[in-house]
């Protein structure tokens, strides 16, 4: 049974199209008798999955799932859960997922701090997308009941994602950092920080200021006691004052800026690159899974940041 | 309700319907229109990668309206992706200015879905996929992930250039092999027969055969047992239908 403290280092979100080429590397491996640790992916020490995409999904994706429960700590990322959604949360659904994390030795579920469904004509509709919450108190109190009502039902702790979001609400009487900061405090739960939507909401909303100076204050707010877990990714820039986050894109460099400032600040934890949109073949992935490890060992092993010049190799 | 929840219902009004609905107040139009095509995009990649043909046929226009109306109009109930396309089968029950063909064609298109997802048990012991076992003698059952299905429409040669004008009794076989493949098998009436009543109550080859030749009053009964024998005999070779042992001792024929 995976525990929570096996999911460290490094992962990789889990795509359909990677399961064949790592599947692969088993049987290379096998056929020249050496072990996994010694091949392109040592460095993934375990990988994420969306609930969403893996409840009931039977067939070849049952067949696969088992094959990586045997051999990885897996980590549930949903997206649908709708926290900040106006209709009563989906109960069933949450109990589907509760089966699930138990099936499947799953020890972390994260959830985004969004809402996805509407209660259109009367209706609980789903709408399959991230949407902002507005930031103000009553939803702070109404996004911290619902996390603790989750956290109940699934008898575990969860933690919610720094949402991306592109249109500010202009009934929000907070910024972003003060509404993640109560909600994490009201709803007593862990931070899954993402480091890329610090970066694209910075930019999204600079107003002329310097959009790495409001990331870095950002992060630099963030309760590190409840970090458990981060993303890193690539973004979109559909122009230079407003980032998309696609997951489609290599990871850029002030977003590895930052990876570096947080272990800085707070230490190392267990970071996920995500890529769900113009997947590369695996080496390239790999290039920036390493460049993760790489980040880590050097706070690890308490030496200075790293160079420039060094990472370009890993 | 909450303040903020009128807000955002007000934001998802207008997502879904921006004609009918005005986005909430001073809220920026530009970013606005980030949230109004990725909702529409997403349903429209995960509805249109199921029903390639019915788009075909429909044509882009006509497609691109339907699925306007659909996030406008429908309350999608499940939270899961996969099942975006059984609603969008659902709202399209409601619709009524369509080319008659085209919901069993979007029923065909959907299914294949839905049998490469089938959750299924693993065979029983007494279950097997190989041919070792009689196709006479021992229990008929369609393969685990399956469905047996009577179109009005020849569905599967359906495309821009065939619309069907007439009625034209389809049957078909999906199912699912062991490498997780979906297949479709095209069957002539009498095999859909024959199938129907395994999938009614446990029954060998021979007493199916027996009792379908019986209800045709089939001329010739040694020539129509080997004919069907041989079908059945092709179907387990596809893995369309799995064998189990008689062991219940049950049909012993006449």
């Amino acid at each position: 049974m995976a525990s929570l403290a096996d999911i460290k280092g490094v992962g990789l979100g889990l795509k359909r199209e990677l399961i064949p080429q790592i599947q692969n590397l088993y049987i290379e491996a096998s056929q020249q008798d050496l072990s996994i640790h010694d091949s392109l992916i040592a460095n993934i020490n375990f990988v994420e999955i969306a609930p969403e995409n893996w409840i009931n999904a039977g067939g070849k994706a049952e067949a696969d799932l088992a094959w990586f429960v045997e051999r990885y700590p897996i980590v549930c990322h949903g997206l649908c859960l709708s926290l900040g959604g106006p209709d009563p949360l989906n109960k069933h659904f949450l109990k589907q997922v509760k089966q699930f994390l138990s099936v499947n030795k799953i020890p972390l579920y994260t959830e985004h701090l969004s809402y996805c469904t509407d209660n259109y004509q009367g209706k609980t509709g789903y709408l399959y997308d991230l949407l902002p919450i507005p930031f103000t108190e009553e939803a702070v109190k109404y996004v911290a009941q619902r996390i603790r009502q989750t956290q109940d039902i699934l008898g575990q702790h969860i933690a919610v994602e720094n949402a991306s979001f592109y249109a500010a609400a202009p009934i929000s009487t907070m910024d972003e950092i003060t509404f993640l900061k109560a909600v994490l405090q009201e709803a007593d739960c862990w931070l899954h920080l993402d480091i890329n939507n610090i970066y694209v909401n910075s930019v999204n909303f600079a107003h002329k200021q310097d959009p790495i100076k409001l990331a870095q204050d950002f992060l630099r707010k963030i309760p590190a006691e409840r970090i458990i877990y981060s993303h890193i990714a690539g973004h979109y820039q559909q122009s230079p004052t407003l980032l998309i986050d696609t997951h489609g894109k290599d990871v850029i460099d002030p977003v590895w800026d930052l990876l570096d400032t947080a272990y800085q600040l707070f230490g190392t934890f267990p970071t996920l690159l995500e890529r769900d949109n113009n997947i590369p073949p695996l080496p390239a992935l790999m290039r920036e899974v390493n460049k993760i490890a790489a980040y880590q060992a050097h706070y690890q092993n308490n030496l200075a940041a790293p160079q420039d010049s060094t990472l370009a190799t890993c | 309700m909450l303040d903020f929840q009128r807000y955002q219902l007000a934001f998802t009004a207008h997502i879904r319907n921006p004609k009918l609905h005005a986005k909430p107040a001073n809220v920026v139009e530009k970013r606005m229109s980030v949230y109004r095509e990725s909702v529409f995009n997403n349903i429209f990649e995960s509805v249109s990668v199921c029903f390639p043909v019915c788009q075909n046929v429909l044509g882009k226009r006509k497609w691109r309206h339907l699925i306007r109306n659909f996030v406008a109009n429908y309350s999608a109930i499940s939270p899961f992706f996969r099942e975006i396309p059984q609603q969008f089968l659902a709202f399209l029950e409601n619709i009524t200015d369509l080319p008659s063909y085209l919901k069993p064609l979007a029923h065909y298109e959907w299914i294949e879905l839905a049998i490469s997802s089938q959750q299924t048990r693993p065979l029983s012991t007494q279950q097997t996929l190989n041919t070792q076992l009689n196709c006479m003698d021992d229990v008929i059952t369609l393969a685990p992930a399956s469905a047996l299905l009577a179109y009005d429409y020849p569905v599967h040669k359906i495309s821009k250039r065939f619309k069907p004008a007439a009625i034209e009794k389809t049957y078909l076989l999906v199912f699912r092999n062991t490498s997780f493949e979906v297949k479709f098998i095209v069957l002539n009436p009498v095999t859909f027969n024959l199938l129907s009543l395994t999938q009614s109550q446990p029954l060998t080859g021979r007493l199916a055969l027996t009792t379908l030749a019986n209800e045709l009053q089939h001329p010739d009964l040694d020539l129509f047992m080997r004919f069907g024998a041989e079908i059945l005999h092709d179907l387990c070779k596809q893995q369309a239908i799995t064998l189990s042992q008689n062991t219940l001792d049950i049909n012993i024929p006449q």
